[in-house]
C-alpha cells in the first residue's frame, strides 16, 4: 500500500508539469482564461497595495486616519462588508469601541498648559512633561513605559492588538507611536511589529490565505467571492483554496481528508487481518482459518484453539479439542467478519477504479512528449488542413476529465457509504441516487478512455483523410466530454448533496478551462500613495516626535511599491532593511 | 528587570492604609521580586474573620506583566483551588494593565472571595458544590477558614510542639508552616518530602 500514497504526491507535480508545459508551448490556446481572473497572487512587493483598496473604501467612508481603519479591519477580519453592516446596525460608537478605536480623539488641552513635569502613573515618577506621549484615547504614561509595554505586548505575538496601559481602557495604541518609540530602542523588533499589522490582511483574512507550497514560494492567493475554489499559484502549485491541500474536485474537503486517510494508514488491511487471523500462541504471526474444525494449526507447528486463541494440544474430535474448553462468541464474530470484509471489498472497488485513473493519467502525461512529435511530423506533411491545435485541445480535455474522474471514486465511496449520509438517505434513496451518478460516470469514463485511445493512435504516419476522421473524432469527444464533466457536477450539486446538508460539503465547481490561475496584483494606481508615505517618512525622522504622527502605516516596504511592478523577481534581495515576506512571520522568526 | 523603584513605592503607599483596607504586602526576603501579600476575608462571607496569606512573585516584565499571585492559606472557593491554591482570576492574565498595582490586585482577589463565579471555576468540584449545594458549600468554606486562616494564629505553637516532638527541627518546622499556610499534614509531608 505504501505506493498508493507516493503515488498521489508524483501526481501533483507530474499534472503540473504536463500543463504548464502546454502552456507555454501555445500561450494563446484557449483554455486560458481570457477573462481577467478575480483570483490574485498577493506578494510581497504587493502585500501593502492589496489591503490599501480595503484601507482606503474604510478611510474614506469614516473619515478616519489610516491606523484606526487598519484596527477596525483587524478586528472585523477585514470583512468590509460586516463591518459595513455592524455600522448601519449598531452605529458607529459600538462599531469603534468593540475594535478599540476611540470614538472621539481627545485633544492635548491640558498637556501644553501643564507644568513642566508629569507624573507617570506606571513607573510613579515624575517625568518632563516632553517625555510623556498621550494616546488617542486620552491616556498619558511616559515615553519609558509605554515602550517597555509595547517590547512586551509584540514579544508576546500581539502586535495587532496593543492595548493602551490604562486599566480597563480598551484602545488600540497608535502604530506609528509603537513603531517610532520601539524603534528607537529595538530596531529590528520595529520591523517584526510593521510585519505582523502587514501581514495581518493574510492571516487575520478568510479570503487570503498563504500559498501552501514547500518551500514556500513567499506568495498570498486572494479570491473573491467564493472561498471554495481551485486556483493556481504563480509558483505553479494548484490546490484547493478551503483546505489547503491538493485539488480533488468532485470530492468535498471533508471527504478528501478521510479518504487521504484511509488510504494513509490503510485501515482496511489492517482491519482485515483483525477480524480474519489470530495470531499464533507461539510465534505471533498472523493465522488466518481456511477451512476446518476450531483446532488451527500455526506454520511453526503450535497447534491453537480459534475460539479463544489459546494454545491447545493436538488431540481433537469435531466438536471439541481434548483438554480444552472455551466460551462459544462464534456467532458474532462471524457477523463482524463479514462486515469488514464486506466494507473491504467496497473500499477496494473505489480505491481500485481511483488509483487505475490516477495511473493512466500518469501515463497519459507523458502523451504530451509523443503528441508533440507527432504534431510535428504532421506539420511537415503538406496537408490540407494545417491547424493542429485540436490534438493539444484534446489532451488537454483528456486530463481534465481524467482528475474529474479520479476523484469522483472516493467521491462515490462517501456519498453511497455509510460514514457521512447513514441517517440521512433511506436504502431506496441511497440506490436510486447511486445508478444515477453510476450512469453518469460511466458514460465519462467510456468517452474519456475512447479519447486516450485516439490520441494515442500514431496519426501522424496515417494518410490524411484517416487524420481527418481522427481529428473530427477528437473534438466530437472533446466537445461531449466537457458536457458530460458539467453534468456529472450538476448531477452532484442537484440530484445528490442538494437535497442533503449540503452546507457542510461544499465542491468547487467544474471549471471547463482548468483550474483558474491566480494573476499578480496590478499595483500601479498606488503610486499617489506611496509618494506620500515617503513624505511623512521623511517627516516623522527629522521630527522625532512621538505625538500625532500622520505616517501613514506600512511604511516598511512602501518603498517598494513601484509602478509598474517589474516582471516576479522570487529571489535576490529587495530594498535594503525590508523584512523577508518569503517566509511566514512565525517562520523566519524562528530563524 | 523588575521595576524596584515602583515595587517600593507601591509598598509604602500599601502600608500607609493598611488599617483603613486591611490589605498587607511585605517582602518575603530582602529581594523584591518575591512577596506575601495579606488579605482579610470580607464581611458577611464564609470567608470572615480569617486572614488568607498570597504568595506574589513579580516576573521579570513587571509591572508590564501580570505579577504571579496564589493563595498559600488553604481556601474553599470555586475559582481558587483547593490544592494548589491558584486563582482564576482575569486581571492576573490577559486583562492585565501595568495601571494597575499589587494592592489593586488583592483587593480584586478580596472582591473575588464575596463574589465567586462558579460559571469559571477553577476548582470543578467546588464549583459544582457551590451551584448544587450552596447550604454544604458555605458550611465546607466557614469550616476551611476557620482552621486554616485562623488556626494559623491561634494553633500554631501547638502544631510547632506536636511536629518538633516528631523530631524536626523547630525553626524548619515554623518556616514550613508557614509556607503551607499553617497546614498540620500539608508541613508533614513537606518535612518527611526534604
Amino acid at each position: 500500500m505504501e505506493d498508493w500514497v507516493s503515488s498521489e504526491e508524483d501526481y501533483g507535480s507530474s499534472d503540473r508539469e504536463s500543463l504548464d508545459g502546454l502552456d507555454n508551448e501555445e500561450p494563446d490556446s484557449p483554455w486560458v482564461p481570457p477573462k481577467v481572473s478575480n483570483t490574485k497572487v498577493i506578494t510581497k512587493e504587493s502585500l501593502l497595495a492589496a489591503q490599501r483598496d480595503d484601507l482606503g473604501r474604510v478611510t474614506d467612508l469614516l473619515s478616519l486616519r489610516e491606523h484606526h481603519a487598519r484596527s477596525l479591519l483587524i478586528h472585523y477580519r477585514w470583512d468590509v462588508e460586516k463591518l459595513l453592516a455592524v455600522l448601519v446596525e449598531k452605529g458607529k460608537p459600538y462599531l469603534f469601541t468593540e475594535a478599540g478605536v476611540p470614538v472621539a480623539e481627545h485633544q492635548d488641552l491640558d498637556l501644553s498648559v501643564s507644568a513642566s513635569t508629569l507624573m507617570c502613573y506606571i513607573c510613579i515618577d515624575d517625568v518632563p512633561s516632553s517625555e510623556v506621549t498621550r494616546m488617542d484615547c486620552g491616556h498619558c504614561f511616559c515615553n519609558n513605559c509605554w515602550t517597555e509595554h509595547f517590547i512586551v505586548k509584540i514579544n508576546e505575538g500581539q502586535s495587532k492588538r496593543i492595548r493602551c496601559m490604562a486599566h480597563k481602557c480598551f484602545a488600540i495604541c497608535d502604530e506609528a507611536v509603537v513603531r517610532n518609540l520601539v524603534s528607537r530602542r529595538h530596531p529590528d523588533l520595529a520591523e517584526k511589529f510593521d510585519r505582523f499589522l502587514l501581514e495581518s490582511y493574510i492571516e487575520d483574512n478568510k479570503m487570503v490565505k498563504w500559498c501552501p507550497s514547500i518551500p514556500h514560494c513567499g506568495n498570498a492567493i486572494r479570491v473573491e467571492d467564493d472561498e471554495v475554489i481551485e486556483v493556481e499559484c504563480s509558483c505553479g502549485l494548484q490546490f484547493c483554496f478551503s483546505c489547503l491541500s491538493e485539488t480533488h474536485s468532485p470530492c468535498s474537503c471533508l471527504m478528501w481528508e478521510l479518504w487521504t486517510k484511509k488510504c494513509r494508514d490503510e485501515s482496511e488491511t489492517v482491519n482485515w487481518i483483525t477480524v480474519h487471523t489470530k495470531p499464533c500462541p507461539k510465534c505471533h504471526k498472523p493465522v488466518e482459518k481456511n477451512g476446518g474444525c476450531n483446532l488451527v494449526s500455526c506454520i511453526c507447528g503450535q497447534a491453537f484453539c480459534w475460539l479463544c486463541g489459546g494454545a491447545t494440544g493436538r488431540d481433537h474430535t469435531w466438536s471439541s479439542i481434548s483438554g480444552h474448553s472455551c466460551g462459544r462468541y462464534e456467532e458474532d464474530g462471524e457477523k463482524k467478519a463479514e462486515r469488514a470484509k464486506r466494507d473491504l471489498y467496497r473500499y477496494m472497488h473505489y480505491h481500485n477504479r481511483y488509483k487505475a485513473h490516477i495511473d493512466s493519467f500518469k501515463q497519459e502525461s507523458r502523451l504530451r512528449e509523443t503528441v508533440r512529435e507527432k504534431v510535428s511530423n504532421l506539420e511537415e506533411k503538406e496537408l490540407q488542413f494545417r491547424d493542429f491545435s485540436w490534438v493539444t485541445n484534446g489532451l488537454y480535455r483528456l486530463f481534465r476529465s481524467r482528475r474529474a474522474l479520479s476523484y469522483s471514486y472516493p467521491f462515490a465511496y462517501y456519498m453511497f457509504g455509510e460514514d457521512l449520509f447513514k441517517d440521512e438517505m433511506t436504502e431506496v434513496e441511497r440506490s436510486i441516487k447511486q445508478h444515477l451518478f453510476e450512469d453518469q460516470q460511466q458514460q465519462l469514463e467510456s468517452n474519456v478512455e475512447k479519447l486516450s485511445k485516439f490520441l494515442e493512435e500514431p496519426f501522424d504516419q496515417y494518410a490524411e483523410e484517416k487524420v481527418m476522421g481522427i481529428r473530427m473524432q477528437v473534438i466530437n469527444l472533446s466537445v461531449i466530454i466537457d458536457k458530460l464533466c458539467k453534468k456529472m457536477y450538476e448531477c452532484i450539486e442537484n440530484d445528490l448533496l442538494g437535497s442533503l446538508q449540503y452546507g457542510t460539503h461544499n465542491i468547487a465547481p467544474y471549471q471547463s478551462k482548468g483550474i483558474e490561475k491566480a494573476t499578480e496584483l496590478s499595483v500601479c494606481w498606488s503610486a499617489k500613495a506611496c509618494t506620500t508615505d515617503k513624505r511623512h517618512k521623511l517627516n516623522k525622522q527629522t521630527k522625532g516626535s512621538t505625538t500625532q504622527s500622520d505616517q501613514p502605516s506600512g511604511s516598511g516596504s512602501s518603498d517598494d511599491i513601484g509602478c509598474p511592478l517589474p516582471k516576479r523577481a522570487r529571489t535576490g534581495g529587495f530594498g535594503a532593511g525590508l523584512f523577508d515576506l518569503n517566509l511566514p512571520a512565525e517562520v523566519s522568526d524562528r530563524n | 528587570m523588575v521595576d524596584f523603584a515602583r515595587v517600593q513605592k507601591e509598598l509604602q503607599e500599601c502600608n500607609r492604609d493598611v488599617e483603613l483596607s486591611g490589605i498587607r504586602v511585605s517582602p518575603k526576603s530582602d529581594n523584591l521580586a518575591h512577596l506575601i501579600g495579606a488579605i482579610p476575608g470580607p464581611h458577611g462571607t464564609p470567608y470572615e474573620g480569617g486572614t488568607f496569606n498570597i504568595d506574589i512573585t513579580l516576573p521579570d516584565g513587571y509591572p508590564f506583566e501580570p505579577p504571579k499571585m496564589k493563595f498559600t492559606t488553604k481556601v474553599w472557593h470555586p475559582n481558587i483551588s483547593s490544592q494548589s491554591g491558584a486563582i482564576c482570576l482575569d486581571i492576573l492574565k490577559d486583562q492585565w494593565s501595568p495601571a494597575l498595582t499589587l494592592k489593586t490586585a488583592l483587593l480584586s482577589i478580596q472582591a473575588l472571595l464575596s463574589t465567586p463565579e462558579p460559571d469559571d471555576p477553577q476548582d470543578a468540584v467546588v464549583a459544582k458544590q457551590y451551584l448544587r449545594d450552596y447550604q454544604t458549600f458555605v458550611g465546607t468554606a466557614r469550616y476551611w477558614t476557620e482552621t486554616f486562616a485562623k488556626a494559623s494564629a491561634l494553633g500554631i505553637e501547638e502544631k510547632v510542639q506536636k511536629l518538633v516532638e516528631m523530631g524536626f527541627p523547630e525553626a524548619l518546622v515554623r518556616s514550613t508552616l508557614e509556607v503551607v499556610g499553617g497546614d498540620e499534614n500539608m508541613a508533614l509531608e513537606k518535612l518527611c518530602s526534604g
